[in-house]
């Protein structure tokens, strides 16, 4: 897809639950360090799956995904936690805990890395601004709308300065403005160096705001291509 | 027009700040009614442990507030006392027995003395009166059937044995048995403390499991995830500990009278660590089991 260095490489790719279903197979494919990516395909294509693989949620059955240099097959249990440290993920439905201020919910990444109130203040104050969030700090996630939420989990991805944010259908349950403001965000983290895959189904999004296509069909990747703005 | 007041932002920060509970680590989960509730089960069930105890000690003392070691006399009238070296034989043959010796005249007058309190009697006068006594040790472990080979040896040489001092002997065996007893009922009712404490620890983790699981998919470690609950375990076991103890004491105070009235001293502050530590202890083990097997979806290996 391109030559800088790739973030995740992944080769002959499969994974089978133990029901025996073959959520993806035979996946070959690049991604380059700095790239933003749409991940797209229908309901059951396998795009949560390879996104949940991308943080060590899941391990290949066969084949090999190596994520910012580490193989997630082999990769022990420190290792995973050391990759998931270094990786933003933005989550379907975004999960945010709902009985936590916003304050409390973005800190929890540098939190789970043992960071105190005192450190953490500043450093979620600086992402709240860059959601434009920053007058929300003490609030609850229910008292707000569902962009703003969006953007608090966008905030929560962003607090380790990853070099990698996995989003999981971010605009999924957005207006298409709300839907633009979240996507103009994510762009400019990528403007910022930090590759960002997101699983989507808003294709009209990719109008608007340019990326890698991959899509991928019943568990196998259809395609891999350069989507310009138009 | 109204500034901001940047003194009460800050108080206003400061309050945040003092409010705010970051996940895991050493921050305890909030305190509920779930915890109280259990705190309340685990302190009425360490404070029934600890009445079993009390007990126990007020027998112990009961029984060692007689003598400092419980020995058995045997004592032989003055129409009789050819027979005390026969006696003091057959006493020494009895298995179980360690010693035996003739309290001597002396001895007597002494103990006649302290007795008598120093009230102007003369004690000498009384002890001409007195049987000839043989002292008897009991060996440790002590023989089930020693009472009874005593009591038949000094039958057999025209003796008398002191009953209340075998009755003495039996209540120490008596609380020898209560008290392991009272172990076997401290184990049990810790074990079901533990298994309190774990199911009140599991509701809140039900409660908790999408912070348990966010935590894992940010790569915290297991300690630090499952240190709260560890801590909240401690926290409760040690709290209704602390509880019971509290407990323990109007019942000491209602009963001064009778403690007076068997010569015994209930002490509440020998059982205060035992309450504060096994409390502890028992809810950190509920907390492990609890937490032994915390599954979140994606952690499955």
């Amino acid at each position: 897809m391109s030559e800088s260095k790739p973030i995740i490489h992944m080769s002959n790719l499969m994974m089978r639950y133990q029901t025996g279903k073959v959520a993806l197979s035979g996946i070959n494919m690049e991604i380059p360090q700095g790239s933003f990516v749409y991940l797209i395909g229908e309901s059951g294509a396998g795009k949560s799956t390879l996104l949940k693989m991308m943080y060590g949620g899941l391990r290949p059955t066969s084949g090999q995904l190596e994520v910012q240099d580490m193989a997630i097959r082999g990769a022990s249990e420190r290792q995973i936690r050391e990759l998931r440290q270094r990786t933003g993920i933005i989550f379907q439905g975004n999960r945010l805990l709902k009985p936590r201020t916003v304050f409390e919910n973005v800190a929890l990444p540098l939190r789970v890395q043992g960071w105190n109130a005192e450190r953490l203040l500043p450093r979620v104050k600086k992402v709240l601004s860059f959601v434009g969030l920053e007058d929300r700090l003490w609030s609850y996630p229910e008292t707000l709308s569902g962009g703003e939420q969006q953007r608090v989990a966008i905030a929560r991805a962003m607090l380790s300065n990853p070099t990698l944010i996995l989003a999981d259908e971010p605009t999924g349950n957005l207006d298409d403005d709300t839907a633009r403001h979240v996507l103009d965000l994510l762009m400019a983290l990528n403007k910022l160096g930090t590759t960002v895959i997101m699983a989507t189904h808003d294709l009209h999004l990719l109008t608007s705001h340019p990326g890698l296509v991959v899509q991928l069909h019943q568990g196998a990747l259809v395609t891999g291509q350069k989507h310009e703005q138009s | 027009m109204s500034k901001a007041n940047p003194s009460a932002s800050s108080k206003q920060l400061e309050a945040h700040k003092s409010s705010m509970r970051l996940p895991g680590g050493w921050q305890l989960p909030p305190f509920g009614v779930h915890q109280v509730l259990a705190v309340a089960i685990v302190a009425v069930a360490l404070w029934s442990v600890s009445l079993v105890w009390l007990a126990l000690q007020g027998g112990e003392q009961w029984v060692g507030s007689w003598q400092e070691q419980v020995k058995v006399h045997v004592y032989v009238d003055e129409q009789y006392k050819d027979n005390v070296n026969a006696l003091l034989e057959s006493l020494q043959d009895v298995d179980g027995v360690e010693d035996v010796r003739q309290v001597s005249l002396e001895e007597a007058r002494d103990w006649m003395e302290k007795w008598l309190g120093g009230g102007g009697l003369d004690a000498g006068n009384f002890t001409k009166h007195l049987p000839t006594s043989l002292e008897v040790t009991l060996a440790e472990p002590k023989v089930d059937t020693v009472l009874d080979d005593i009591r038949d040896a000094a039958v057999s040489q025209s003796g008398e044995v002191n009953e209340d001092e075998l009755q003495l002997v039996q209540a120490g065996d008596v609380l020898g048995t209560i008290r392991s007893l009272a172990w076997f009922a401290t184990l049990v009712l810790a074990l079901a403390m533990a298994l309190i404490v774990s199911n009140t620890l599991r509701m809140i983790l039900l409660a908790r499991a999408d912070e348990v699981h966010l935590m894992r998919l940010m790569g915290a470690k297991e300690w630090f995830v499952r240190l709260p609950f560890i801590l909240e375990g401690l926290l409760l076991g040690g709290g209704a500990g602390f509880v019971a103890w509290l407990l323990v004491w109007p019942l000491i105070w209602f009963t001064s009278d009778w403690q007076m009235n068997l010569g015994i001293d209930l002490s509440g502050w020998s059982l205060f660590l035992p309450l504060l530590l096994g409390g502890a202890l028992v809810g950190g083990l509920g907390a492990i089991i609890a937490t032994a097997n915390i599954v979140s979806p994606e952690t499955e290996s």
